[in-house]
């Protein structure tokens, strides 16, 4: 299903991030629907101070994945995407909180830190399918419950936002 | 029987008492540790639960599933509005709005079957109903609104399902109230529930607590039980050690009194005994002559019993101590021989007195004591014996520790004895059979004192014998043999034929008793001498005063001055010749340090009570030489008497020197004499006991170079006596010096040794 990881597409892309464009505008400019929004202190924005993502740029992130046993399901289920910290890294975002915004706007506080102490997943593939909205997509921040018992407290549990549209890094 | 029945309550076996109370503490000690251990397995299972409680509550929580709820209605509402919009804007609907929310509605009543909220709401009516009518709703308008439907929205299939989805809103807001009252009701119980815990966990720690209490209690108890028990040990120990002390005073006390009962006998029965032999001479018929002999042998055998008592008295409490000087073995067994063969022969028996070759001359030792034992053994088998033979061996024999004893074996042919009679021998007052004791007499204590003394000095009393086949006796004493022993100056032994003393001797007896007076007057004038009598100290002080005496005998239990007392008087009187007159102890009291009290005080010499003819004959005689012997020949047992002369010695010493060297160092020798007798009288004059030692020492070696044996051993006897020994014994000693010289010279020039001076 992904694309070839040494595309001509993606390789200009990445040499376009990674030459020197401005200080200001270092991200690539979306262009699919934005599904992410990082907003607050972030170093590398695309569009008026804020950083913008569409499914394809968290694409070509660096993807991970692990199976977890979760409260919203029944049984355990495979989870892949970027890690957290690295799409706070693409942005050059830093602080000391994250706040996570559904698009429901639930929203929740989570120290900056878990994502350097946690594997924490942006998931965008569920059983490696694409999230609907109605399967709580398009993003699910998801924490390694199963590798952690420190993890599966109500905590995390609600750390992990569902159905993510934006970060606001502070 | 009052009085019977009154004491029965405190009578009560304290044993099974204690043991009902020991069994109950048990059991109310296993009952508390039960009850413990309950208590701390309710706490365990409160805690459990509580534990299960707070893991269920974390699974998930129901206040989310109440919040999903309220989420899946707010997001109902939100659904309607944009719904609603969107038949209002028609042309300029945002579909990807509406889908939007819708998609986030449906995301949201998806959730609602989650079995946290089907457990929270199971079987409950107003959630069931809903939940389909909501599935029922969204499979029509998935049509509409859903990832398949058709583009552009279709308006009127919107419009008619408008209905559908107002009709929604009662029963979704009815399910979020009916799931909010039924966790809330859910959290009332099971905050009850907390708090039953609570109760019961409080009841729990105060059953705990009590427990504690009454562990502590019990400790407290065993403790101030333990201390109790330690205080009435230490009582116990303090009360036992006194009621020792009082026995041991008491017994000893029994033994002081014993001892001086028999000593306080003693006296008025040698007052007796004095008297039966005074009477022997004053020309009875044969008819008294017997009953005199029968009298004598009866208070013979009571002053038998009374010396063993006190002996036995003497040993008990450990008061008897023994006077070790150098002993000759073979003197001592002439004197036992001279003793007990007059016994054997009465009795038809041979008396074999032997010693080994390899017994040394002389041994340290206390002769009265080994004599004592000796004469028990013997007796004992002349006793028990009544044909045949009685050998008495002296050996020398090595034990396996490498140290050397002396045996003196004491075998008999008599009737002997048996295992049970051998186990008693050695036990107070037992005897080797009734019949026995009746036919030969005897105290019981005989053995027991042997053996006591036999182990005071370090040894033992052993016996061995069967029945018919005889006994044999060991006595083992450890051997400390001496280089030489000096020859048995005590003289006569008991028996032996007495020649009177030179006479007449005026004699001072100090003696309260008037008995012993009258005795001592009759023996003293039996032997021709002239005695004076003083009754108490103070008399005998002022009769040394006032006269001369040859000699004084003092009694040492006067009234106003004891005879010690009387001696430190007497010596120290200014008068010299009276202040030197000797002085000899006369008591029954058989204590070493009345002994030495005695000699300490200054007086000469010491004699035992009763005073026999024969003792006192010869003490006298030592003192004052015998009635036809002259200085010239002292030694009171001539053939054994050492030889003015010996050759051996001499012999050697001329093979070491020539002839005329040695004749010359005899002549420089014999020149010297006169002048070595007047350092000794010199010595002797001023009290200068060293220098008497050191000349007389000088002249011992001298002598005994020579082979000079009787000179040497008068140096020898004023060597050693120079610092103890009365000065008129030592002035005799000197002038039997002064014999002897004169003596061996002669000798000397008879064995052509040297010319004789001429001129």
């Amino acid at each position: 299903m992904n694309p070839p990881l040494f595309s001509r597409r993606r390789l200009l892309r990445w040499l376009a991030a990674a030459l020197p464009a401005g200080p200001a505008l270092a991200l690539q400019q979306p262009s699919g629907a934005v599904v992410l929004t990082v907003t607050g202190r972030v170093g590398q924005t695309n569009a008026g101070g804020v950083a913008r993502f569409d499914m394809a740029m968290l694409e070509q992130l660096p993807q991970r994945s692990f199976v977890t046993a979760t409260p919203w399901y029944a049984t355990a289920h495979k989870f892949t995407g970027p890690l957290l910290r690295d799409v706070l890294g693409a942005c050059g975002a830093s602080g000391s909180t994250l706040r996570a915004i559904a698009l429901n706007d639930y929203s929740v506080d989570l120290p900056f830190d878990d994502a350097q102490r946690h594997d924490v997943l942006l998931a965008r593939l569920l059983d490696d399918k694409p999230m609907a909205v109605r399967d709580r997509g398009p993003l699910f921040i998801i924490y390694p419950f199963d590798s952690d018992a420190q993890l599966r407290t109500t905590v995390y549990y609600s750390r992990s936002a569902w159905q993510l549209k934006a970060l606001e890094v502070r | 029987m009052a009085a019977q029945s009154a004491r029965s309550p405190l009578d009560i076996d304290p044993v099974p008492a204690a043991k009902a109370r020991e069994r109950r503490r048990i059991t109310l000690l296993w009952l508390l540790g039960a009850v413990l251990v309950l208590a701390l397995a309710a706490v365990a299972l409160v805690q459990a639960r509580q534990f299960a409680m707070l893991k269920q509550s974390v699974a998930y929580q129901d206040d989310y599933a109440v919040l999903s709820l309220y989420q899946a209605e707010a997001e109902y509402l939100r659904l309607r509005e944009y719904w609603v919009l969107a038949q209002h804007e028609r042309e300029r609907v945002d579909t990807v709005a509406l889908q939007l929310r819708y998609d986030i509605w449906v995301s949201r009543v998806g959730l609602l079957h989650h079995q946290a909220i089907a457990r929270l709401m199971d079987g409950n009516d107003e959630y069931t109903a809903p939940l389909r009518q909501m599935e029922a709703f969204i499979a029509r308008a998935d049509k509409v609104l859903g990832p398949n439907s058709a583009r552009p929205l279709d308006l009127a299939a919107l419009a008619a399902l408008q209905s559908e989805l107002d009709a929604l809103g009662a029963p979704i807001h009815s399910m979020m109230l009916s799931a909010s009252h039924h966790v809330s009701a859910q959290i009332e119980a099971r905050n009850a529930a907390v708090r039953r815990h609570n109760q019961v966990a409080l009841v729990l720690t105060l059953c705990l607590s009590l427990l504690l209490l009454a562990f502590g209690a019990l400790a407290l108890r065993q403790m101030r039980l333990l201390g109790e028990r330690q205080r009435t040990l230490v009582d116990l120990t303090a009360h036992l050690r006194e009621a020792q002390h009082q026995a041991e005073a008491a017994s000893e006390a029994k033994s002081v009194f014993l001892a001086n009962m028999s000593h306080e006998i003693r006296t008025p029965f040698h007052g007796l005994l004095g008297m039966l032999s005074l009477l022997r001479d004053t020309g009875l018929n044969t008819r008294q002559a017997q009953y005199l002999r029968t009298a004598t042998e009866s208070a013979d055998h009571l002053l038998t019993i009374l010396n063993d008592v006190l002996d036995m008295s003497l040993l008990e409490s450990g008061r008897l101590t023994l006077t070790l000087e150098a002993v000759n073995l073979r003197d001592l067994l002439r004197e036992v021989e001279a003793l007990m063969r007059p016994q054997a022969q009465a009795k038809s028996l041979a008396l074999h007195i032997d010693a080994d070759p390899g017994v040394p001359e002389a041994v340290r030792a206390d002769r009265t004591r080994v004599k004592q034992i000796l004469f028990n053994l013997v007796n004992n088998a002349v006793k028990f014996s009544d044909r045949g033979v009685v050998v008495v061996d002296l050996r020398r024999a090595l034990d396996g520790e490498g140290r050397e004893w002396l045996e003196f074996l004491v075998t008999d042919t008599g009737i002997g004895m048996d295992q049970v009679t051998m186990e008693r021998l050695f036990k107070r007052f037992s005897q080797g059979d009734e019949s026995r004791s009746r036919r030969h007499g005897g105290t019981g204590l005989g053995l027991e004192i042997s053996r006591s003394l036999a182990r005071l000095m370090g040894g033992d009393v052993t016996a061995q014998s069967a029945p018919g086949e005889g006994s044999s006796f060991c006595l083992r004493v450890p051997l400390q043999a001496v280089a030489a022993a000096p020859r048995n100056v005590s003289g006569a032994l008991p028996g032996e034929a007495a020649p009177a003393a030179a006479a007449p001797l005026r004699v001072l007896v100090a003696e309260d008793h008037p008995v012993n007076r009258q005795y001592m007057a009759a023996l003293l004038e039996g032997m021709g001498h002239h005695a004076h009598f003083a009754a108490n100290g103070l008399e005998a002080v002022q009769a040394v005063r006032e006269q001369r005496f040859d000699v004084v005998l003092m009694d040492l239990h006067m009234p106003l001055l004891d005879g010690v007392g009387a001696t430190l008087s007497i010596r120290a009187l200014p008068d010299g010749a009276s202040a030197t007159v000797p002085i000899i102890a006369l008591t029954a009291d058989a204590f070493a340090q009345t002994r030495e009290r005695c000699l300490m005080a200054g007086m000469n010499d010491f004699l035992a009570k009763p005073v026999s003819p024969e003792r006192l004959s010869a003490m006298l005689r030592r003192l004052f030489g015998g009635a036809s012997a002259d200085a010239a020949a002292p030694a009171p047992a001539p053939a054994a008497a050492p030889v003015l002369l010996d050759r051996a010695t001499l012999d050697a010493a001329m093979r070491a020197v020539s002839r005329e060297r040695l004749a010359q160092l005899l002549r420089d020798f014999f020149d010297e004499g006169p002048q070595m007798v007047e350092r000794l009288r010199v010595a002797l004059r001023d009290g200068q006991a060293l220098d008497l030692r050191v000349n007389a020492h000088a002249a011992r070696g001298a002598a005994l170079n020579f082979g000079l044996n009787a000179l040497a051993q008068t140096a020898q006897a004023l060597h050693e006596g120079a610092t103890h020994v009365p000065a008129h014994e030592i002035a005799r000693l000197i002038q039997r010096f002064e014999h002897l010289l004169r003596d061996s010279r002669v000798a000397c020039e008879a064995a052509g040794l040297f010319e004789p001076v001429t001129g």
